[in-house]
Parts: C-alpha cells; structure tokens; sequence
C-alpha cells in the first residue's frame, strides 16, 4: 500500500516536472525560433518586413491558427503531456509523430491518458524526433558538395514550381474527401480569377473566401445527410 | 545567386544548426528523464526498447520524405533554413504555402530564387516561423490544465432546457478537410486564372506551366495513392508528397525548355 503510494507519487513528481521542463524548453525554443529571422536579418543587412507579414498571415496563417487549435485539442489526449511538448516543437505531427506514438502505443498495448502510456508516448516521440534530427543533418551534409548542381540555371525551372507541385500533390488528396465541394469550389475561384485578372497576385489572401465556400458547403451536405 | 550563396553560407548553418542541436538535447533529456521513470514504475526495459526500435525504423522513411522536402525548397530559400524548419517544428506542406504567401507579401511574386532579395527572404522566415507557433503557445499556457482535465473521467453532458440541436461530431474533420480544400483550390485556380486572363482579362495567353506541374504532381499523387491502395503499403504515404512533388518538379525542367 506504501510502496503504491510512494510510486504514485513519484509519478506526479515526474510529471510536474515534465511540465515545467516542457514549458521552460517551449519558451525558449519559441523565442529561438523567432529571433532567428531576425538575426539572419542582421547578417543578411535586411529586417522583415512586419507589415507584409502581417498581411500574409491574414491570408494563409489563419487557416493554420484554426488547425494548430484543432491539432492541440485532438492530440494532446493521444501524445500525453511529455509527447506533446515535444511533438510540438520537433512539429511533422500528422505525418510522423501521431502514427510514430500510436504505433509504440500498440506494440507495447497501454491504454490512452494511463501512466504507462505517458512514458512509452514520450519514448516514441523523442526517439523518432532524434532520428529526424540526424537523418536531416546528414542529407544536408551530404547536400554541400551538391550546391553548385542544386543552384545551375537548368535547374531553376523545376525550383521555380515547387508551389504548383505542391498544391497539385494536395489537390489530389483533398479532392478524393469530396468531389462535389472541390469542383464547386475551384469553379467560383477560376471565374474569380478570370474575371478580376487582378487578384491572381493576391492569391494568398483569396484563401479567406475559398475556404469559406469551402466550409459553408461541407456544412449544408454534412446537415443534410445528419437530417437524413 | 549572390543572395542564395549568403543562405548558404556557413553563419546560416551555424544559427540554424544550434537551435537543431539544442532541440535534440531536449528530446535526449526527456527520452531519459521517460526511460528513467518508465523504470522506477515498474515498466519492463524489454518493452521500452521495443518501442525505441520500432520508433526509429518507423521514423526512417518519413525522415527521407522530409529530407526530399528540404532538397525541394533548397534552391528557392537556400539549405540551411528549410534545414531547421523541417527539423523542428514544421512540415513541408506548411512551409511551401507560407512562404509563398510571404513571398507574395514582401512583393516578389512568388517563391523564387531568382526574385529574392535579402528583405524578402527575413520577412518570409519570419512567417514561416509566426504562423505555425501555436501548438507550442497553447502548450505553455494551457497545456497543464488540459492534461490533467483529461486524466479525469469525463462527466456526462446534460442538455439545455432538453432542446434538441443539430449534432456537430464529426463535423470538425469534414471542416478541416474543407479548409485545405478551399486553400487548395484557391491557388489551383489562380493557375488557371493566370491562362485565361494572365496576359490581359480572356485572352487566354498567360503561362501554362504552373498548372501543368500541379497537374502532373496530382497525377503522381494518384499513383502513390493507388499503389496503397492496392498493396497496402503504409509506407508508401511517407514519400507520397515529397515524391509527388519531385517528379512534378523535374518535369517542370522539360516543360520549362517548351514554355520558353
């Protein structure tokens, strides 16, 4: 009974500590993080520019704050709170870090929000993070000598579209979720463009109505089949 | 070119390698503070190795995925910087999106080496590192309370004054996926915008070859799924963006010599 006792303690001392430890390292990697423009600023002779940032952020990063909210609310339930603080600042969450704990989770067989399940969630995440961590360092060492190869002329093409390449990726991942909602959609926004040739270069901004449209269609279909 | 040797240069590698070593002393100090405890509690060290196996094999083939994403935004942002965001804190969908929504912002364009200048390139890592901080913000001043709220059994809701609404679970994955719709089609459609009135409003003579690489990519996005589909080989989705986009972009290479 003491010796239950004693280990259950143990186990809240642990993570009282997992929370400060994760709040500490949070803040400061945070801080890092947005010093680095900064100090690349000072190096390059340059500042950014605030107000274009600003601006941008009106446009896409809204659409990341609303899933950086729903991110945190789905997760930290799965990951625990050591997984959680380290799957937010080594990021890669939906294609690494979630299926990386659930996969531990599932070898081992410990149950979501147990004691248990906290250490292994933590071991997961930090061990997959670490391979990350090296695989990259390794890739970009070897990536020196190529540089002159990465940055020919020939080549400019192919770094010039990596935004088209993207979004043709995702369109087709997205698209398949519901086809109805994608042609509606893309339909109203080529006319858009079509017709206000302007707005091609506030393309950025243009995802505000997009996904708007988006979200009020998949709401009606999502009502009707529920009144169904 | 001069710009893209600066971001190169061995000072970007070194500001963007401390804080990639001082995040992997963080995951060393919390793997062994977790092993540690996973002992004290009792929790077989066989099982706890099993799972720092699995989770570094599991990692390998979504690290070469992300290593692919840091070799595509390389010619555009130079080495170092898509280094430390796809080390820490990012993904590669996120970053291509945000810095061309920055680069747009900072009035280049787009995401270009060609068109960047040392103004644009601070304002677009400034961005990249803004927009996506909010897993970490709701973690420092939430994540305490939410953990513990969780780890109590959760007390059955009653419903107001017995009115009956409309049932919103489910809802907020339909609604996510609906966003990255609307996102997606927003810039998909710009591409063809650019086509149809690119070079003055129906004259149907802008460039082609934005749309033909989104294309092309979806085309091998399809492919991937395919494969997954048939074989059912998980890991097939750890290099179905990154390679996507790499074949998309090579033929972008071709097509470039066709558009002119």
């Amino acid at each position: 009974m003491e010796e239950r006792k004693s280990a259950k303690s143990a186990y809240e001392a642990y993570l009282g500590r997992t929370h400060f430890l994760g709040r500490l390292f949070t803040v400061i990697v945070l801080l890092l993080l947005l010093a680095a423009p900064f100090v690349i600023g000072l190096y390059l002779s340059a500042a950014p520019n605030v107000p274009a940032c600003l601006k941008a952020f009106l446009g896409v990063g809204l659409v990341y704050l609303i899933s950086g909210i729903v991110e945190y609310l789905i997760y930290v339930p799965m990951l625990g709170a050591g997984g959680s603080y380290l799957a937010f600042i080594t990021g890669n969450l939906i294609n690494m870090k979630v299926p990386c704990a659930i996969n531990a989770k599932d070898i081992v067989g410990v149950k979501s929000g147990t004691p248990e399940n906290e250490i292994i969630s933590t071991l997961s995440i930090a061990t997959s993070s670490l391979v990350t961590i090296v695989v990259l360092a390794l890739g970009v060492l070897l990536m020196i000598p190529l540089q002159p190869v990465l940055q020919s002329p020939a080549l400019q093409p192919a770094f010039a579209n990596v935004v088209p390449a993207l979004f043709g990726a995702m369109a087709c991942k997205y698209y398949r979720a519901d086809r109805k909602v994608a042609l509606i959609v893309l339909t109203v926004m080529t006319l858009l463009f079509a017709l206000v040739p302007s707005l091609i270069g506030s393309t950025s901004m243009m995802v505000i109505p997009s996904g708007a449209l988006a979200i009020v269609l998949s709401y009606l279909s999502f009502r009707k089949a529920k009144k169904a | 070119m001069e710009l893209l040797s600066k971001l190169n240069s061995p000072v970007l590698y070194l500001i963007c390698g401390a804080i990639v070593l001082f995040v992997a002393v963080i995951c060393v100090v919390f793997a062994v503070r977790a092993y540690r405890m996973g002992e004290a509690m009792g929790i077989d060290r066989g099982k706890m190795k099993r799972v720092i196996t699995a989770s570094a094999t599991f990692a390998v083939l979504p690290s070469i995925g992300i290593l692919l994403g840091v070799i595509a935004l390389s010619g555009s942002l130079g080495t170092p910087w898509p280094w430390l965001r796809l080390s820490v804190i990012g993904a590669l969908h996120y970053e291509t999106q945000v810095a061309e929504a920055a680069s747009e912002a900072a009035g280049i364009g787009g995401l270009s080496a060609a068109n960047m200048t040392p103004e644009a390139f601070a304002t677009i890592a400034l961005l990249m590192s803004f927009c996506i901080i909010w897993g970490m913000v709701l973690m420092i001043f939430n994540g305490k309370a939410y953990t513990k709220r969780l780890q109590a059994p959760a007390a059955p809701k009653e419903k107001k004054n017995g009115k009956k609404g409309l049932d919103l679970s489910g809802f907020g994955d339909i609604a996510m996926t609906a966003m990255f719709i609307g996102l997606v089609s927003a810039y998909i459609a710009s591409y063809i915008g650019t086509i149809v009135s690119g070079a003055g409003k129906f004259a149907f003579a802008g460039t082609w070859l934005p749309l033909a690489v989104a294309v092309i990519a979806a085309a091998a996005m399809y492919v991937f799924l395919k494969i997954k589909e048939k074989t059912g080989a998980e890991w097939v989705d750890s290099f179905s963006v990154a390679g996507s986009m790499l074949i998309a972009m090579a033929a972008a290479i071709l097509l470039g010599r066709i558009a002119g």
